[in-house]
């Protein structure tokens, strides 16, 4: 097990170098550079910048070489000084600009994930217990609703309700008063006051999908032989349910935890950008926009080495959780 | 023309007068009144008093309704990632500023300012005794500082920006005493305190406080900058530098020393809120001698999605903006909520003239396409079959009136038959101009045929996010079609819009038009005449005239090199008269080559004003180039208790 580890953490490394490559060019690949963009930007305000002034940064931020001694300078940085580059949009660390909304983000995303887990999990084993019955289409309905409402609509919706109706601040984790104000209780309660709005739109659309996954893989082992035998055995309803058929049908589930880790980071863009939420979404959003190549670069190298991270820990787990995979 | 009067006014006829007075406080002896928070900190020690803090004589704003009282924190929102809202609410403090009224420029920072006959001398007074929020002393050092270690310094400005350059060199600046100084150009630089006034002024003072910046320049801190460098993360001392004095860097710096009415206190980091308290130095009273400004504080939330700016204004949680709810799909939204957010409106008066106007570019490299363009009957025959009035109704919900790409009426370029020449929906008439234009042959489907025997075919790009424009891009899709012209509007990201415009790959724009407001015509004429890439109706004669040498240029025809000739006359001009003489006779060039088709006037915008906020004047005009609300005076703004 142990040469199975590592023998796949060394396959990583060649495949993190082609990722990155392949990243720097795809961020290369759009017309014009970052300073296009900022010009473009500025244009689409009313607003100009000197020409002369774009020809002097131009040259300061290199961009007037080839993208090969850019990628150059941004791979080289990594890994022989673990620099990830300046933020040309930022004038900042990108390891600055990221870490200081990954505190946040984490929250965010954790918190969704155990809701989803939460409600879908038990809906979805009684869903597929209890099959056509009232409860069931209750939950299928419910569930086609979530997948089919897009969360940014949602998430408008909601946020209009609690402005409307609960008289919340628009957007954001916290309410102004604690926007910049040193961590405690009260600033705690007020960013969970506030979490609802965003975990149940980022979750709605995981929670139905999960429920609808889970009750399907659950009748196909519910008629199993061996659940027929376990009963024979005389094993109670509940605890034969969660320990034969559920583990199996958590299966499918397992094998994509490995996307659950990069969806942590990157977090849902577009519901983030509409509820405002300082987490790192609008921040990959914006820099792409912007062509911030060595902050979306960044990104993108971090969320394909959580993937690759993430397809370890589900390849781990599946052995763990089915004796066939681990024996084959 | 209430407009022109005014700025008629404001130009003196003598050469190498002051063109600029400041107003003197005559009213020293009643003594000076402060903030509640300030005077208690005076009594407990911790600040000098308020005579001591301000100028000798400071600069007094008369209050537009009355003298206001102290308190409140006036609350706005912006859009995240490097936008200029910031800049426009606090930080507009510069030498020189525009009037509320958007006619003239007036001192600011400065006392007055004199330009010498051929304006290549600039002498600015100070007012004795103006201090940073830190309390330092702001000299004339600090204006020769600024000029000698960081314009003038290669390694942190590679290029100095056109406006501080004139015949290839840049604006020296020196001192005559320590509160006056002079700008000297190698050449006439007539626009230079026009330009000052935008947002480009800003750069000037933010760079200037020598006691602070020093510690960040290597030739005065040689030992101690390479551990300061290395604490804020920087690459070198150059980029370190220029955080701490380039926008929007200059915004996470809390400890940067400025001449602003508030100093910040929650750094912008683009995400959450920027929070900015009063400066205590601030040099500017009111007319009864209370130093300003009124708010205590302003808050500035940074979103990301321009709708939730809108619920925010609606659900009463901003108190004064016109940004970003002012398009004319939330109008209604706005209006209909007054009562609910308590507050009410006031005109945000687009500086742009045009909502859409459409640019055919006349240097394409396709010469089928380029023949096509460059007739002029071709031009008008389009515009005669576009039905504005329909559009008007259907877009704009009828708050438009048909309008070319030309000056806003009332002000001293506006040219009547520019505004208003082929605007008329007729569709034979358009008919025989296309015909005039030679495109008399037509294929299977009503389609004309160019010179090659191909359809004329070609697409105008719109940004994605106008989505208005685009729509009515769609009816003149429609439009055209029924004079047998195949355009196709195709909606693009903006750097790519961008790239194809400086590789003169494109056939055309559409795009609100610039130049309503003299100063907006003045300062950037890219509507007028072609200027630079984005002058999109004839892209490579503006690369021209930015670069002869440019790969994408093209000798630019006799006429555009006419204007090329009148805008340096504008440029050398000493007097705002001589310049606006020179402009009017550029865009009646403008008017007589049509280069680009305009559609229907930008209607008038609202922003909203809380119902008990006061000295918030009923027409802002709206632009970057005004600074919108900066001008208007945000300092002198307050609450009625």
């Amino acid at each position: 097990m142990a040469g199975f580890i590592i023998r796949r953490l060394l396959y990583m490394i060649p495949m993190m170098f082609a990722i990155s490559v392949v990243t720097f060019i795809i961020i290369q690949l759009p017309p014009g550079d970052f300073l296009t963009a900022m010009t473009a930007r500025l244009a689409s305000q009313n607003e100009t910048i000197d020409p002369g002034v774009i020809a002097g940064l131009r040259e300061r931020y290199g961009l007037d070489q080839p993208w090969t001694v850019q990628y150059w300078k941004w791979i080289s940085g990594i890994l022989l000084h673990g620099d990830f580059g300046q933020s040309l949009d930022w004038n900042k660390p990108v390891s600055e600009l990221i870490w200081a909304r990954m505190g946040l983000t984490m929250v965010v995303s954790v918190t969704t994930l155990l809701f989803v887990w939460a409600v879908a999990f038990p809906i979805g084993i009684y869903s597929a217990v209890r099959q056509y019955s009232l409860g069931d289409y209750f939950a299928t309905f419910f569930g086609f609703l979530g997948l089919a409402i897009p969360n940014f609509l949602l998430a408008l919706v909601l946020m209009f309700v609690s402005a409307q109706y609960f008289g919340q601040s628009v957007g954001g984790l916290f309410s102004p008063l604690y926007i910049n104000a040193a961590w405690s209780w009260a600033k705690l309660g007020d960013l969970i006051s506030h979490m609802w709005i965003p975990v149940v739109v980022l979750g709605t659309g995981a929670t139905a999908a999960l429920i609808r996954i889970m009750r399907a893989n659950l009748l196909d082992e519910l008629n199993k032989p061996y659940v027929d035998m376990a009963r024979a055995r005389g094993l109670s309803e509940i605890r034969l349910l969660l320990k034969y058929p559920v583990r199996v049908a958590l299966n499918p589930f397992v094998s994509t935890v490995g996307w659950v880790l990069p969806h942590l980071v990157s977090g849902s863009v577009v519901v983030s950008i509409v509820l405002s939420l300082p987490i790192t979404g609008p921040l990959l959003l914006n820099a792409l926009f912007a062509q911030d190549m060595y902050l979306a670069g960044t990104f993108i190298l971090l969320m394909s080495m959580l993937t690759l991270i993430g397809t370890l820990i589900s390849d781990l787990l599946l052995a763990w959780l089915d004796s066939r995979i681990r024996n084959g | 023309m209430q407009h022109v009067r005014v700025l008629r006014r404001q130009v003196v006829s003598t050469v190498a007068a002051a063109i600029l007075m400041g107003a003197g406080w005559a009213g020293a002896a009643f003594g000076f009144q402060e903030a509640p928070e300030l005077k208690a900190l005076t009594d407990a020690g911790k600040l000098p008093p308020v005579e001591k803090r301000l100028p000798k004589e400071p600069l007094v704003l008369t209050p537009l309704e009355s003298v206001g009282t102290y308190g409140g924190t006036w609350r706005t929102a912006t859009f995240g990632g490097g936008d200029s809202e910031i800049e426009r609410s606090i930080g507009y403090t510069r030498l020189v500023r525009w009037n509320p009224e958007w006619t003239e420029v007036i001192p600011d920072i400065a006392r007055s300012v004199e330009v010498n006959d051929n304006a290549t001398e600039y002498t600015f007074t100070l007012r004795e005794g103006t201090r940073w929020s830190d309390g330092e002393p702001f000299t004339a050092d600090d204006l020769v500082w600024w000029n000698e270690n960081v314009l003038r310094n290669t390694k942190i400005t590679p290029a100095a920006p056109d406006w501080l350059t004139a015949g290839g060199e840049t604006v020296k600046v020196e001192k005559l005493a320590d509160n006056k100084v002079v700008f000297k150009f190698a050449a006439p630089n007539g626009l230079f305190l026009m330009n000052m006034a935008t947002v480009r002024g800003s750069d000037i003072l933010a760079a200037a406080p020598a006691h602070y910046l020093k510690q960040f320049h290597k030739d005065f801190n040689p030992d101690g900058i390479d551990a300061l460098v290395k604490a804020a993360g920087a690459t070198d001392w150059v980029q370190l530098f220029n955080n701490k004095i380039g926008f929007p860097g200059r915004w996470r710096d809390l400890g940067r020393p400025t001449l602003d009415a508030w100093v910040l206190t929650a750094p912008y980091n683009g995400t959450t809120q920027v929070v900015a308290e009063r400066n205590p130095y601030y040099a500017k009273v009111d007319t009864s001698g209370n130093q300003l400004p009124y708010f205590d504080s302003i808050t500035i939330d940074v979103m990301q999605d321009t709708q939730a700016i809108i619920l925010k204004a609606i659900s009463g949680e901003i108190d004064m903006q016109n940004r970003f709810i002012e398009t004319t799909d939330a109008r209604t939204v706005i209006v209909q909520n007054q009562q609910k957010g308590g507050y009410g409106l006031f005109i945000a008066r687009p500086a742009w003239s045009n909502a859409l106007l459409i640019t055919l570019n006349q240097t394409h490299k396709n010469p089928a396409l380029r023949a096509v363009f460059s007739n002029k009957d071709f031009r008008i025959g389009l515009s005669y079959a576009i039905n504005r009035e329909e559009l008007n109704q259907l877009i704009y919900a009828g708050q438009a009136k048909p309008y070319q790409a030309a000056p806003r009426e009332g002000t001293a370029l506006y040219d009547e038959k520019m505004a208003t020449q082929y605007l008329e929906y007729n569709v034979d008439l358009a008919n025989q101009y296309l015909d005039k234009a030679g495109l008399t042959k037509k294929d299977g489907e009503g389609y004309r045929l160019g010179q090659d025997g191909k359809r004329i075919t070609f697409a105008i790009d719109a940004l994605t996010g106008s989505p208005i424009q685009v729509d009515a891009l769609e009816l003149i899709q429609r439009y055209w079609r029924a004079v047998g012209i195949d355009m196709q509007p195709r909606p693009a990201e903006r750097s790519l819009i961008f790239s194809r415009l400086q590789n003169n790959d494109n056939d055309g724009l559409g795009w609100v038009g610039g130049g309503g407001y003299d100063f907006l015509g003045l300062l950037d004429p890219k509507w007028y005449f072609p200027h630079e890439y984005e002058s999109s109706f004839a892209t490579a004669w503006g690369l021209y005239y930015q670069n002869p040498k440019d790969p994408n240029a093209q000798e630019p025809s006799p006429a555009a090199k006419k204007q090329m000739d009148l805008y340096r006359q504008v440029q050398e001009a000493p007097t705002l008269e001589k310049q606006l003489e020179a402009m009017k006779e550029l865009l009646a060039i403008t008017r007589d080559e049509f280069y680009v088709i305009g559609t229907n006037l930008e209607p008038d915008r609202v922003g909203i004003v809380k119902t008990n906020m006061h000295n918030v004047p009923k027409v802002i005009p709206s632009t970057s180039f005004y600074m919108t609300p900066g001008p208007a005076k945000p300092e002198t703004f307050y609450y009625q208790q």
